[in-house]
C-alpha cells in the first residue's frame, strides 16, 4: 500500500519516516515534495581508462540553465529516509511536462536508507532551474516481508555521487 | 497492493474509479489500456525557465499520424478522463510503446488521489516514431493506499486536452 499524504506526517511525527525541514506545505495527497540542493555535478567526459568525470559546480540564485543531451548529478535537499517504509523518488510532474527527467529509470529508494539522495537529470530541452526549488516527490511504500538490510553503498553519501560500480 | 483488471471494472461500476469513456476490452490483467488523444502541445521558447509562464503552441495530430524525430519532446493527452478518489493512479508506457523508443512520461507516473481529468502524456522519443490519434499507447494502474485520504485540489485538476507545465506557480506566494 501506498501512504497517503496524512499518513507521511503521521508517521513522520511517530519517527518512522525521516524528513528534514519537514513542512506540512509540502505534503501533497500521496507524497511529499523535496528541494533541489544548490550541489550540482555535470559530466565532462572519460579519462583515458574510460572512467566517467563529472565536474562540481554550485547552482546560483539566479538559476543554472541544463543543456539537454548533458548529464547531471543533482541532490535533494532534503535528507529523506525510512526504517519502515520502502521509497519512490521521481520529479514533480510540472517538470516532467517540460521534459526534465528527474531519476533515470532508478526510482526506488531502499527501506533503512536515510541520506541526501542524488538525482540523475537530463534534460529534453535547455530549462533554468533554482536551488531549493521544488522539483520531485517521493512516496512510502508498505513493506511486505521482513526487513534486512543487505548493506549499503550510495546511503553513505549527502552530495550527488557519480557511481561506483567499477 | 495493486488492483487486477477484474478489480478495476468492479470500481467503475461502483463509481470508485473513474475512466470515460470505458471500454471493457481495453482492461488488462493488472491495468487499463489508455488511448492518445488527438492533440499534443510544443515549447516554443528556446531556454524555458522554471520561474516563468511557458510560451507553447497547440497542434492536432494528422490522420495520417505523426512522426516524431529521435529527441523530440512533445505534450500528449488521454483520450479518456479518468482518475479515483478511492485509489492512487501510476501511468505506464504500454510495453509496445517503450519497445518503439517512446516515453510516455520522463518521470512522474504517479497520480495524486482525487486528481480527475485527462492525463498528459510528456512523450520523449528516443528513435524516430509515427504516432496515431486513438491507438492504445499507455496503461493505467491503480494502487491501495493507506492512512487518511485528503483529496487532490491542484493546478492540474479537471485537465482537458496536454496540459502545459504551471510549475511558474509554484514560485508565487
Amino acid at each position: 500500500m501506498i501512504l497517503t499524504g496524512n499518513e507521511i506526517k503521521k508517521q513522520v511525527s511517530e519517527s518512522n519516516i525521516k524528513i528534514s525541514d519537514f513542512s506540512n506545505e509540502r505534503i501533497n495527497p500521496n507524497s511529499y515534495n523535496y528541494r533541489l540542493g544548490k550541489e550540482l555535478k555535470i559530466f565532462t567526459g572519460t579519462d583515458s581508462l574510460g572512467n566517467q568525470i563529472f565536474e562540481e559546480v554550485t547552482i546560483p540564485e539566479e538559476g543554472f540553465v541544463l543543456e539537454p543531451g548533458a548529464m547531471y548529478l543533482g541532490v535533494t535537499e532534503e535528507v529523506i529516509g525510512s526504517s519502515k517504509y520502502a521509497m519512490s523518488l521521481i520529479g514533480r510532474s510540472s517538470l516532467g511536462r517540460y521534459g526534465l527527467f528527474l531519476q533515470v529509470s532508478a526510482n526506488l529508494g531502499h527501506t533503512t536508507s536515510c541520506h541526501r539522495w542524488t538525482l540523475e537529470i537530463y534534460a529534453c530541452k535547455k530549462i533554468k532551474v533554482y536551488p531549493l526549488m521544488n522539483i520531485g516527490q517521493v512516496s512510502f511504500w508498505d513493506n511486505y516481508g521482513e526487513v534486512t538490510c543487505f548493506g549499503k553503498t550510495y546511503a553513505n553519501f549527502n552530495l550527488p555521487t557519480e557511481t561506483v560500480e567499477k | 497492493m495493486i488492483l487486477t483488471g477484474n478489480k478495476i471494472s468492479e470500481e467503475i461500476s461502483n463509481e470508485r474509479i473513474c475512466i470515460e469513456p470505458f471500454q471493457m476490452d481495453q482492461i488488462t490483467t493488472n491495468s487499463y489500456d489508455l488511448r492518445l488523444g488527438n492533440k499534443y502541445l510544443v515549447y516554443t521558447q528556446d531556454v524555458i525557465d522554471t520561474k516563468q509562464p511557458p510560451t507553447y503552441e497547440e497542434k492536432e495530430i494528422p490522420d495520417d499520424g505523426l512522426v516524431m524525430k529521435a529527441g523530440d519532446f512533445i505534450l500528449g493527452h488521454s483520450e479518456e478522463i479518468i482518475g479515483s478518489n478511492h485509489y492512487v493512479p501510476l501511468i505506464h508506457a504500454k510495453s509496445g510503446t517503450a519497445r518503439m523508443g517512446l516515453f510516455v512520461h520522463v518521470t512522474a507516473d504517479l497520480i495524486d488521489i482525487g486528481s480527475i481529468g485527462n492525463s498528459t502524456f510528456q512523450l520523449y522519443a528516443t528513435l524516430p516514431v509515427k504516432i496515431f490519434k486513438g491507438m492504445l499507447i499507455a496503461q493505467v494502474t491503480f494502487w491501495v493506499p493507506e492512512g487518511k485520504i485528503d483529496l487532490y485540489q491542484g493546478k492540474y485538476q479537471h485537465s482537458r486536452g496536454p496540459q502545459p507545465s504551471r510549475t511558474y506557480l509554484d514560485h508565487v506566494t
